[in-house]
């Protein structure tokens, strides 16, 4: 054991204290960088060699082992589902308070209110049959009924477009992570086939991933070499090895899962079946098509089922009055022949377009007294009509507004949920991942003062080194 | 547990998140006096509010139907009224010129043109009108139902209000019901009617009909006058004496048409003052669901804030110090 191995241990303890150092400086750097996991060298013994005129071992200093990263992988799957989860939430929040403000009257007017203003415009008629002034009230009350109907259908025929459009920008977004995903792969095996650990490649490849993750339920292991292999669950592979699975929008028929007519399919290069618009589950994507094709669709087939219940059964008893002009079989509204898209067709019919004296109050001719088809077209607001004769049509409009409500509040009280336990999520990562300030300053002293005593031993063993080249003079 | 800076602002953050978030709303409820602003803050309330609301119109128009159905029961109460008075008019006179010893033609013909004043006025009363609408036309109401020679060209139509949810009342008295003592005996050969209400068509109140089946012979009240003109010009004093029981028929039957009048309209009071009475109930029940309870939202208002505080001032306790500042 020669004096210059005393410097080089020295030398050692020097070079891994400013590993240590610069270390600490780079998780200080990275303290507020999203997904960075705090990273700490890890120093070993260097192999003891044996001293000179003796078997025992003296220690030969320091080396730096590895700089690994402070992750846990189980904290990081956890976090992509909950992350998962509120994207879900809140990406049907947006959709969801653009239809709740469709339908919310509690401020002013609405389809609830023109129903009840439709029978009872019919009530002032069966009052004064004979009255134009009131016939007018009754034509302007069921235009503006029948333009209300419009509103809702085309409104909520809007949010359905700018769901496809969020769609198509999710599924252009989940191509793009998908490449980052496997290029990531591609680099970090690059770097561990040299034996080093890629730890900020590796945090970036955890935070591609959870970023993937939002947009739809997947599932994630690895391969035996370290690469990460991503399913779509239900589905099919998304990243593997060198190839990622490509979405695409189509706009397509509707089908019989509630598609509405035009809406984008979602096709995948990942499926045999190319289209998988509802395999896709969970996430921003799963959520965007739960609420456009369950969530709207219902809502839509019960407004387009009102309105044909309300032009027919209103037609029905029309027809058997006599108007003005002791004409019999008159329609109110245009003709509507099938449920669907109902609520878009509902109008007036024309021979009520164009005369009021067209609309028939008197179940006998010359009679302009007569009121008893206005009254019996009024007590159309009474009878349990709809959902297999169960409800009214009033109740039938209300329970639409209240499950509109429900889904609502029900994804609300979700959302908060998902964002408490993606906090606290958040902060049990933080406990084991997140840079802390103090730590890593007393880490700074800590080092530096190995720094300044590995300096000492040279610096001893340079005054030794002096001292044996004096024993001469 | 390690705790790092991160975990601090996070922690902050979230909690003035969190206040911020529940002030918010209890600001929105301060500036409607709502806790219901939308759907989806009660979604069963909301339905019970539009429920509600739709009751508060239809009894607002039932209310409106009542009041109008009053106008014109009112108003044959009235027609009804000035019609016995005329009937009582001409039992007086047939009564003073159905003896011998009491007239002579030239009474007889001085009190036949007063007979002929009273029929003018019975035929004017039978074409009374409220607004433009006759009251005794059934659902004629676009001309007189009474002709000049006193034949009723109206029908038996019975103009239905409902007044209050399923309850209808007719707000007409046909003419031929009131000028008649049995118009069933008149009907005959008529063919009035015949159709049925597709759906739940509001029956008509009067069952009277069958039992006057028993007794076909039918009084009008023109035509009795007309009697009564025609005996005292031709000095047939049995004739007029003939008239007298019939107008008492015919009296008495006015008079139970104004009892029949009297009872529609105390009906209609009553449904007035049960819809009333409704509405106030639904409002107590709306405003329970959807005002909200001013006291308590300035009252969480208030503790919100002092939270607020709270969590900015233990921020700046958490947040200040590190390390750093101790090493200088």
């Amino acid at each position: 054991m020669g004096l210059p191995n005393v410097m080089l241990t020295g030398r050692s303890g020097m070079v891994a204290a400013k590993a240590a150092i610069a270390t600490s400086g780079h998780n200080v750097a990275n303290a507020n960088t999203e997904g960075y996991s705090r990273q700490r060298v890890i120093q070993a013994t260097d192999t003891p060699q044996k001293g000179p005129g003796s078997g025992a071992l003296i220690g030969q200093g320091t080396t730096i082992a590895r700089v690994e990263r402070v992750n846990d992988e189980y904290v990081e799957k956890q976090l992509r589902n909950s992350g998962r989860n509120l994207a879900n939430c809140e990406e049907k929040e947006v959709v969801l308070k653009q239809t709740e403000d469709i339908f919310n009257e509690m401020g002013g007017e609405g389809l609830n209110r023109l129903v009840a203003r439709f029978f009872n415009e019919f009530r002032k008629l069966a009052n004064e049959p004979d009255n134009e002034a009131v016939r007018q009230s009754v034509r302007e009350a069921s235009q503006a009924l029948v333009n209300d109907f419009h509103r809702l259908r085309n409104s909520v025929d809007d949010v359905r477009k700018h769901i496809d459009a969020r769609i198509e920008a999710h599924c252009k977004e989940v191509n793009s992570l998908g490449e980052e995903l496997r290029d990531l792969n591609q680099k970090v095996r690059a770097v561990e086939i040299g034996g080093a650990s890629p730890n900020d490649l590796l945090d970036q490849r955890d935070a591609v991933l959870r970023k993937l993750g939002s947009y739809m339920d997947l599932n994630m292991h690895k391969d035996k070499e370290g690469n990460y292999v991503v399913d779509i669950v239900g589905v099919g592979p998304l990243v593997a090895g060198p190839n990622t699975e490509k979405f695409y929008v189509r706009r397509s028929p509707s089908d019989d899962q509630g598609k509405p007519e035009n809406a984008y399919d979602v096709v995948s290069t990942a499926s045999s079946k190319s289209v998988i618009t509802h395999q896709v589950k969970g996430g921003k994507l799963g959520g965007l098509i739960d609420t456009r094709d369950k969530t709207l669709s219902t809502i839509l087939d019960r407004l387009d089922d009102l309105a044909f219940t309300l032009s027919n059964s209103v037609n029905e008893i029309h027809r058997q009055g006599f108007t003005r002009h002791g004409v019999r079989g008159m329609d109110f509204f245009g003709p509507v022949m099938i449920k669907e898209r109902a609520a878009e067709f509902i109008q007036l019919s024309d021979a009520v377009q164009s005369s009021v004296n067209n609309i028939a109050t008197a179940a006998i001719p010359d009679a302009p007294g007569d009121n008893r088809i206005a009254i019996a077209i009024s007590g159309i607001q009474n009878m349990r009509i709809m959902s297999d004769q169960k409800a009214t049509m009033d109740d039938f409009y209300n329970s639409i507004v209240s499950d509109v409500g429900v889904a609502v509040a029900r994804n609300k009280s979700t959302m908060h949920q998902q964002k408490d336990i993606q906090t606290q999520l958040g902060k049990i990562r933080d406990q084991i991942s997140g840079v802390s300030i103090d730590e890593e300053t007393a880490n700074l002293l800590q080092f530096q003062h190995a720094f300044d005593a590995s300096a000492k031993v040279i610096q001893v063993a340079d005054r030794m080194m002096e001292t044996v080249l004096n024993l001469k003079k | 547990m390690r705790v790092t800076e991160n975990t601090n602002y996070d922690t902050v953050r979230d909690s003035i998140r969190r206040t911020k978030e529940r002030m918010e709303g209890l600001q929105h409820q301060s500036a409607t006096l709502k806790k219901l602003n939308a759907p989806g803050d009660n979604p069963v309330g909301a339905a019970k509010v539009l429920e509600v609301r739709t009751d508060k119109v239809n009894n607002d128009q039932f209310l409106m139907n009542a009041k109008l159905a009053a106008t014109f029961l009112e108003n044959s109460d009235h027609a009804v009224g000035e019609l016995s008075d005329i009937v009582a008019r001409a039992k007086e006179i047939a009564l003073g010129q159905s003896s011998g010893a009491s007239s002579n033609q030239d009474t007889r013909l001085g009190i036949a043109e007063e007979v002929t004043q009273l029929f003018q006025q019975a035929v004017a009363t039978g074409n009374r009108r409220v607004g433009d609408r006759y009251l005794f036309g059934g659902y004629k109401v676009n001309r007189p139902p009474v002709d000049q020679d006193g034949k009723y060209i109206g029908d038996d139509g019975q103009m239905m209000v409902e007044v209050t949810k399923d309850v209808f009342i007719s707000m007409n008295v046909p003419g031929d019901e009131i000028f008649n003592t049995n118009p069933e005996g008149l009907k005959q050969g008529s063919s009035m009617g015949g159709y049925e209400m597709a759906t739940r068509g509001p029956a008509a109140e009067d069952s009277e009909t069958a039992a006057q089946t028993m007794q076909p012979e039918n009084t009008n009240i023109f035509d009795e006058l007309q009697n009564l003109r025609i005996g005292l010009l031709t000095g047939d004093l049995d004739g007029i004496r003939s008239c007298l029981e019939r107008f008492d028929d015919m009296h008495a039957k006015l008079i139970a048409q104004r009892a029949k009048i009297g009872s529609r309209l105390r009906g209609l009071e009553t449904t007035n003052n049960a819809l009333e009475r409704t509405n106030i109930t639904n409002a107590t029940l709306t405003s329970s669901i959807e005002d909200a309870d001013m006291a308590q939202v300035v009252s969480e208002l208030a503790k919100e804030e002092t939270v607020f505080r709270s969590a900015l001032q233990s921020a700046q306790k958490l947040v200040q110090p590190t390390l750093m500042d101790f090493l200088r």
